[in-house]
């Protein structure tokens, strides 16, 4: 077992691994500012060092559901591709 | 006796029972508006308890108060200017860690609060207990322990509020605490910002600063830029310690503490219920099973809501016409009686199409948004959905459009972003309706066949995607990506369902009626002075030379306002011929032509009425624009092309 790094998308169904970081960037910005996806996602409770577990992802290359701090919660392919994340393997 | 006037907010996450205990605090004295100036809604109600009168404002479902979105920003600012005597924060039992996390940010805003510890009853049927004097005690908040759906603890709920507020004491929230190193860059912060007469508290403001938060930052460095270095230099300095952003540490460190809160508090016992839920979750979202239950319920909900409106609408239709005859006994068919029978008329359109069709479906769409299900839906489609730029949740109101682009414009209400609804109405308006189809089918699938009909379908979806990405592509603004919750599965209140229906109907019909009315009024006037011809030679730059129809179309297109398959029906009419193909100059091209520009020129009136409300009139007025200049240019191109094809 080694430790390796990873995007979220990498997991296998019912594999769970832990936040590191989280590489959304700040976007370019609302008109009148807010932090875009980084800071959805870190209200969202997907903050480094968090649990996620991974369920399942919808066809067609669709979303990706996951376990995170008690909920369930559905996250497009595109930002799950940005947050790392550690698991044993 | 009278002990005058009490402001009461409602805040908390989404879909954890606001609207419920909204619902059962206000009963029937509620109105539904939007913020001034914004296309948020704000739900407001009065109740009289205990001899105050108190004003209850619904906030917006939010997960946090930053300013992700207009929703976060309006609740934080109401909270922080309105200051409202109390705030009543909803909060679901059954998920405490994720509820909490925005109490800690209520409470950061030093608002006195009392918090309505929700869904008891679905907590301990997941197993989950909670210690309430604990939570009480660890929060400094009092807790109220309620299920909204049952009534349960609303009483005691209203009491402990109104108890907070004649206390009058001073906010004594526990303190919640960072970490040192954190701690104490926010105490040097409150320090430099203590003078400055924010709106806000001052360690909010200092929290806020150190977070980067946009809004406060401008208001400070309005103030005193050099406030907003020394936040800069300090926030830089935290992320040197831990190695990640400010806001990144400070988000974290707030989930810590709700995390420590919500395990001190929370005793997991074997939940006693078979998970019905996670089994119908599973089917729901299953890639196979998901998609043919999908494509099912919305088949049902589809053939429902539009046999059930048909009929009605039919039957309500009949039932008003066998008036007219009266009334023309009574006014005479002099230029007054037509004039006053048109208003009449629209009101009748408007019943006819409101009432049948909205009705029914708001009951669905709450019901599925209620339930649950719409997001699981939105979770299936949102890919397919992200390539015209929509959001999964849009594919519902979007499948209804086929139906009616009224209730499906109104349906737009659910997407999260101010961008995202107008998107997804803009997308919606382009969808052919039901009586476009009567034009399509009775048109060109009568007379050039059905597969010309089905051709003419096809283009519409090509326009719909590449029209959707293009308005994607130049909407200001930064794409949503889908982060969206999945709550458990619940059965809807039905009480509360029909209440929204209601309200959310009473609000349309302000609207859309004294726009129908008068539309339908001045297309009368114009009528009945006999200026149809002028309105139609008028018209002919368009119609005739660029479209190469007939004159007469011109009339047509104006009548299609009010009910676009008008249009058809009133060709017949002036035509005095059922059978098109005998009208000189109006062969297959001019037909196929007709068609697209009827698809496309404009929303009919009701819909404007419904865009009206959905995302204000500016906007309204800009996509009405644009579709009319849009559905001329493509029906110039097409004549031009369809004659140049028919040539060779």
């Amino acid at each position: 077992m080694e430790k390796r790094v990873v995007p979220l998308t990498a997991l296998r169904d019912g594999e769970t691994g832990i936040i590191t970081s989280v590489k959304a960037g700040y976007g370019r910005g609302r008109r009148r500012g807010g932090f875009g996806v980084e800071k959805r996602l870190m209200d969202m409770g997907l903050t480094p060092g968090t649990k996620v577990t991974v369920v399942k992802s919808a066809p067609f290359h669709g979303p990706l559901e996951i376990l995170v701090r008690g909920s369930r919660l559905a996250l497009g392919r595109g930002i799950a591709e940005k947050i790392f994340v550690e698991v044993e393997r | 006796m009278s002990k005058g006037k009490l402001l009461i907010a409602l805040a908390g996450n989404a879909n954890v029972g606001k609207s419920v205990i909204f619902n059962y605090l206000t009963g029937l004295h509620q109105h539904i508006g939007n913020w001034p100036g914004k296309t948020v809604e704000k739900a407001e109600g009065t109740l009289h308890f205990k001899g105050y009168t108190i004003d209850i404002i619904d906030l917006p479902g939010i997960y946090s108060l930053s300013t992700y979105s207009l929703e976060e920003l309006i609740s934080r600012r109401y909270i922080a200017v309105e200051k409202p005597d109390v705030v009543i924060n909803v909060v679901d039992a059954s998920i405490l860690e994720r509820n909490l996390y925005f109490t800690l940010q209520l409470m950061e805003l030093e608002t006195p609060m009392v918090i309505a510890l929700n869904q008891m009853d679905v907590a301990s049927r997941k197993g989950i207990r909670i210690d309430v004097d604990k939570l009480e005690r660890l929060l400094g908040v009092p807790v109220i322990p309620t299920v909204a759906v049952k009534g349960v603890g609303i009483f005691r709920l209203l009491e402990k509020a109104i108890e907070v507020v004649e206390e009058k004491h001073i906010v004594k929230h526990a303190p919640i605490r960072f970490g040192l190193e954190i701690e104490e860059r926010i105490l040097k912060l409150t320090k430099m910002v203590e003078n400055l007469k924010l709106q806000y508290p001052s360690r909010y403001v200092a929290i806020k600063l150190l977070e980067g938060d946009e809004e406060v930052k401008e208001e400070v460095l309005r103030l005193n830029p050099e406030i907003v270095a020394v936040a800069k230099k300090l926030a830089e300095e935290i992320e040197k310690i831990h190695g990640h952003s400010c806001s990144t540490v400070i988000v974290a460190e707030r989930y810590e503490i709700a995390g420590r809160i919500a395990r001190e508090v929370q005793t997991l016992v074997p939940s006693i219920k078979p998970k019905l839920e996670e089994r119908l979750h599973n089917l729901t979202t299953h890639k196979v099973a998901g998609y043919a239950i999908m494509a099912f319920s919305l088949l049902t909900i589809f053939y429902s809501v539009f046999t059930i409106g048909g009929y009605v609408s039919d039957l309500l239709n009949e039932l008003f016409y066998t008036v007219e005859p009266f009334f023309y006994n009574l006014l005479g068919v002099g230029a007054v009686g037509k004039l006053i029978w048109s208003i009449i008329e629209g009101v009748i359109a408007g019943i006819t199409i409101a009432l049948p069709y909205i009705v029914p479906f708001y009951i669905i769409l709450y019901f599925l948004e209620d339930s649950g299900y719409l997001s699981r839906i939105a979770f299936l489609m949102d890919n397919i959905m992200h390539k015209i730029g929509l959001h999964g949740k849009a594919f519902i109101p979007l499948i209804l459009g086929y139906g009616c682009n009224v209730p499906a414009c109104l349906g737009c209400r659910i997407m999260e972003t101010e961008r995202e609804r107008i998107l997804a109405v803009f997308v919606t308006t382009l969808v052919p309706c039901a009586a476009r189809t009567v034009i399509i089918l009775g048109l060109v699938g009568k007379y050039l066949g059905i597969g010309y009909a089905l051709a003419l379908y096809i283009f519409n979806l090509a326009i719909v995607f590449i029209l959707g990405r293009l308005a994607f592509k130049t909407l200001p603004g930064e794409p949503t990506a889908l982060i969206m919750e999945m709550h458990d599965y619940k059965w809807p209140h039905l009480k509360t369902v029909l209440k929204q229906t209601w309200f959310r109907l009473f609000e349309f019909i302000k609207i859309a009626f004294p726009l129908i009315i008068l539309g339908s009024f001045a297309i009368k006037l114009i009528e009945v002075f006999g200026l149809l011809e002028l309105v139609a030679l008028a018209l002919s730059p368009i119609t005739v030379a660029w479209l190469g129809l007939p004159l007469i179309t011109g009339v047509t297109l104006i009548f299609g306002v009010l009910r676009k398959e008008l249009t058809l029906i009133m060709l017949a009419t002036l035509l005095e011929t059922e059978n098109f193909t005998e009208v000189p100059g109006f062969g297959p091209i001019q037909m196929v032509v007709f068609t697209i520009v009827t698809m496309f020129y404009i929303p009919c009136i009701s819909t404007i009425a419904a865009l009206v409300k959905e995302i204000g009139w500016r906007k309204a007025l800009f996509i009405t624009v644009f579709e009319i200049l849009f559905a001329v240019m493509l029906g110039g191109l097409a004549f031009r092309i369809l004659t140049l094809i028919s040539i060779k």
